[in-house]
């Protein structure tokens, strides 16, 4: 063929391509107010039918300029603040702040108050995840399971407030240990008040409720042809993509990867306590809502045995009036609810950081999505973001 | 007073003035079912406010509220046809009720092609959805009228062929020719003993109830109006006395559709044992219990799962009920030949 | 909890971590450190991308944890300045981790503040998209090779770069702060009594 003839061949195919191409697609705007995107989000799609392209999503509606504000607050105070991050796990954002701080101070905090620590970490951990339960069946259709997921949540949630004051901000943690529980503040008179009485109790009992509910949950939406039709083989995510952009926690454990923060990182003694990681195989949108399921139980089995186990003692290690963290820089993540949390703090010895950054579990979690979204259906885009499980708040900071 | 009867014009405003009591008080007793029901599903208490601790003032008092609100005509969307899209959908449901027979010889008028009619009729809703859908100059709007067009369409073709093995059971069109068909089928004995024809057509009752949620859009067949997905599909710019509209069709729709499933494989009015005359009075009660259950039925897939993703809906229509309700004709014709 | 530590005790074991970040060090040719539990390679900025992608290789560093920066200024517009002179910098920091036994590695390097560009990572790790857009919009560095550059979290329109710590907040402009005088001392209390100690032996049981 001679080069001119190559050239008309290439050209009438170029041709009959943009002539296809030529049909016009619909941007859609998914929200920003929109019943499924779990707050502010938006997402810019171009849609062709039913079929999308090119999703963008349009983040920071809800930055509240968390990392900025750290930086003229001391640590008691950021204390405060940081559990508005994720404000569903309210008290599991608090955690790993507080580690890091304590490193920098090298301070031991006494056993009790890891207990402490520990048992309101999962509980929070709970609690995310029935949120979840709730919300991700919602968004399929069956408005049913929320209530079940509801219920139990109100228990857990119970339970919260009667050790920490709060339902969703606890600001529980101090600087060494745990605050002496509701009741004992700098103004009322100083009898030192640990866990209320009957907590443990309650606590089992609670367990056992939860355990229950998640036993109905699974025979309810588990079994259910539709919910299986709707989340099997939608949004795939490889493990080694997933690991790339950062999404970590059940997302990343959905697609296979056996890797829990929990296991690895010791800011609270985990290692003293029997649980299995659950795992899922193909990292679809049913995988995402099984190993939440799953989470679920095993954190349930870790309150109990943490309340058989726990040592009585102090629940503050002694600290100085006034807080002054030495200088010095380090990074501690933790295995929040919605993946790894983590904070890194730069001090340069003063009575609030210097630099803090918050590593937000959800931020990389949703970076993924114009990657998971390329091609897929209308319906599809909400189950894929609800099995994410984002929270805003999270994202934005 | 038989005279007065016999004055058509007489007779003809007083079966005018059934069906409109019939439809909103069927509407709203349905309505009212759904949310205690629901509830009780849901481990809540339901509506406890209004009308003493058992709420069953609640929907006329929504009913009340939608009335006095302010209608709104979004700029862009086309007004005359807007207005005319929930009439569309509300006229395929009110036809309806003119065939279904409450009792021997009590119904609006005994059409000799009483199931054509009726199929036929409630397609017109169709033509409201998408026109409704198109009219709100809205993309959520238009995705959930094209979505609801595609999936009544889809689900037209069971809907009618199901009856088609009743039909040919039956030998007859007409619903009242129906229920004696199921009244007397062992014609010696009499009305004391028949037998309904969900006993043969099982196949043929399944498919009628799924097409019949599908056509209702109810879950799981409520792409069209996927709350979670287009905030509320084709009837989204719809404010006051125009949702109301539609909020009632849906509820008087479910009432006629379980009325048709109740009355062709159920026995609708017939009870066996029953005399002709005893059924004249006791024939609406029966029916109304019947078609309760087959409600209870909806309302209970309703809030037990969730919505099919469109295309999956449509793969069920074309795949398989189609298919299996071609195979149910066949079938019938064979064995009522042959026997 | 006890901190790794920087220095070789005498006679002690060795430290898993100071070995560790020695080991990356090596590769990538930067320095490396382990304090507070938290292994701390620096390398040169023109090495940025080249060594990343070394360490993730070599050490399956393939988990993108994040990406951001710290500005090293002497003169702060809000909250307290440095203790003593440090050069003024941007500080980049991007924290690896692996997916089999938790080990982790935040990479640093420093740029100029008055021409703040570096290489960017979105070529090697995708994730590293947006934690760059978000960079961009806080400190105003510039990443080379970003597919696209624009506003994460900023509204359109917005002037400045947020966490500079010349930029000002704008609550402490209109009033200022009384400081942390108004934090309220601990009430007067027994000098026996632990703080941290509860009053009965088990309670909650």
């Amino acid at each position: 063929m001679t080069s001119t003839d190559q050239d008309l061949v290439r050209h009438l195919s170029e041709v009959s391509v943009s002539v296809e191409l030529e049909t016009e697609d619909m941007t859609l705007n998914i929200g920003p107010q929109h019943p499924s995107t779990h707050g502010v989000l938006r997402l810019l799609a171009k849609v062709d039918g039913e079929r999308c392209f090119d999703v963008r999503p349009v983040i920071g509606y809800m930055h509240r300029g968390y990392e900025k504000l750290a930086e003229v607050r001391t640590y008691a105070q950021i204390t405060a603040l940081i559990n508005r991050i994720d404000w569903v796990s309210g008290y599991a954002n608090e955690v790993p702040f507080m580690v890091a701080a304590e490193k920098l101070m090298e301070l031991e905090v006494p056993e009790r108050a890891q207990y402490i620590r520990l048992i309101l970490s999962e509980m929070a951990r709970i609690s995310s995840h029935l949120v979840f339960m709730a919300s991700y069946p919602l968004e399929l259709g069956a408005a049913t399971p929320l209530f079940f997921a509801l219920r139990e949540r109100e228990r857990v949630l119970d339970l919260l407030e009667s050790v920490t004051g709060g339902r969703f901000h606890p600001n529980f943690n101090r600087i060494g240990g745990v605050k002496p529980a509701a009741g004992a503040g700098s103004t009322q008179r100083k009898t030192v008040q640990d866990l209320p009485a009957g907590f443990f109790a309650e606590t089992r009992e609670a367990m056992d409720r939860v355990d229950g509910a998640v036993d109905q949950l699974e025979d309810l939406v588990a079994g259910n042809e539709i919910v299986l039709a709707r989340t099997r083989g939608i949004g795939v995510l490889p493990p080694e993509v997933a690991a790339a952009y950062g999404v970590s926690g059940p997302n990343l454990r959905a697609s296979g990867v056996r890797f829990d923060l929990r296991k690895v990182e010791h800011y609270l003694p985990y290692d003293r306590f029997d649980f299995t990681v659950p795992v899922g195989a193909n990292g679809d949108c049913w995988d995402r809502w099984w190993v939440r399921l799953a989470e679920i139980r095993q954190s349930a089995s870790i309150i109990r045995q943490a309340i058989d186990g726990i040592p009585s003692g102090p629940l503050q290690a002694k600290v100085p009036k006034v807080i002054k963290v030495p200088a010095g820089e380090t990074y501690v993540r933790a295995e929040n609810p919605k993946g790894e949390m983590g904070y890194h703090v730069v001090s340069d010895g003063g009575q609030g950081p210097y630099r803090l950054k918050i590593r937000s579990a959800s931020f990389s979690n949703i970076s993924i999505l114009p990657w998971i979204l390329e091609g897929a259906l209308v319906p599809d885009i909400i189950a894929v973001m609800g099995s994410l499980d984002f929270v805003l708040g999270d994202v934005d900071r | 007073m038989s005279g007065l009867l016999d004055n058509f014009w007489v007779l003809l405003a007083g079966k005018v003035l059934i069906i409109a009591t019939l439809i909103p008080v069927a509407g709203m007793v349905i309505g009212f079912a759904e949310m205690k029901l629901s509830a009780k599903m849901q481990n809540r208490v339901g509506p406890y406010f209004a009308g003493g601790r058992w709420g069953w003032a609640q929907l006329i008092a929504d009913g009340e509220k939608f009335f006095q609100k302010e209608d709104i005509i979004p700029e862009e969307a086309d007004a005359p046809v807007f207005k005319l899209a929930p009439m569309l959908v509300f006229v395929g449901t009110v036809a309806l009720f003119v065939v279904i027979p409450f009792g021997p010889g009590l119904s609006i008028r005994n059409l000799d092609v009483g199931i054509f009619y009726a199929l036929a009729v409630s397609s017109i809703s169709t033509i409201g959805v998408l026109v409704a859908g198109w009219s709100s100059a809205n993309k959520y709007s238009l995705m959930g009228g094209l979505r609801a067009a595609g999936q009544l369409i889809a689900y037209e073709l069971p809907l009618v062929l199901a009856t088609v093995g009743v039909v040919v059971m039956a030998g007859t069109m007409s619903l009242e020719g129906i229920v004696q068909a199921q009244a007397g089928w062992f014609g010696e004995l009499g009305w004391t003993a028949g037998f309904p024809f969900i006993i043969p057509q099982f196949v043929g009752f399944v498919i009628f109830m799924t097409a019949a949620l599908a056509e209702l859009s109810r879950i799981p067949f409520d792409m069209p109006i996927a709350e979670s997905e287009l905030v509320m599909g084709y009837v989204t710019e719809y404010t006051g006395f125009r949702f109301l509209f539609f909020f009632l069709a849906e509820f008087a729709n479910m009432f006629t559709m379980g009325a048709l499933a109740a009355t062709m494989f159920l026995g609708g009015y017939w009870v066996p044992g029953l005399s002709a005359d005893v059924l004249r009075v006791a024939g609406p009660i029966i029916l109304s219990v019947k078609i309760f259950a087959l409600v209870f039925l909806m309302i209970w897939f309703r809030w037990t799962f969730p919505r099919f993703r469109e295309d999956q809906l449509q793969s069920l229509a074309w795949k398989w009920l189609i298919p299996l309700s071609l195979v149910n004709i066949v079938a019938t014709g064979i064995v009522k030949v042959v026997f | 909890m006890s901190p790794s530590d920087t220095e070789q005790a005498e006679a002690g074991p060795t430290d898993p971590l100071a070995d560790f970040a020695a080991d990356v060090a090596a590769v990538v040719g930067g320095s490396g450190t382990a304090s507070f539990g938290t292994v701390k390679v620096t390398v040169t900025a023109d090495t940025w991308v080249d060594s990343i992608s070394t360490a993730r290789d070599r050490f399956g560093l393939v988990f993108f944890s994040w990406l951001s920066a710290v500005d090293w200024s002497n003169e702060v517009a809000v909250g307290d300045p440095l203790g003593e002179e440090t050069a003024e910098r941007y500080e980049v920091l991007c924290t690896l981790g692996d997916l089999s036994e938790g080990r982790r590695v935040t990479f640093s390097t420093d740029i100029d503040k008055d021409d703040a560009h570096i290489a960017t990572l979105s070529s090697v790790f995708p994730g590293a998209d947006w934690h760059e857009r978000e960079a961009h919009d806080m400190f105003g560095i510039v990443f080379d090779g970003h597919p696209g550059l624009e506003p994460l979290y900023l509204p359109d329109g917005f002037a400045g770069h947020p966490l500079r710590k010349d930029y000002p907040l704008l609550s402490r402009e209109v009033k200022p702060w009384p400081g942390k005088v108004d934090v309220e001392a601990m009430p007067e209390k027994d000098e026996d009594a632990d703080p941290g100690a509860p009053s009965t032996e088990n309670p909650g049981a």
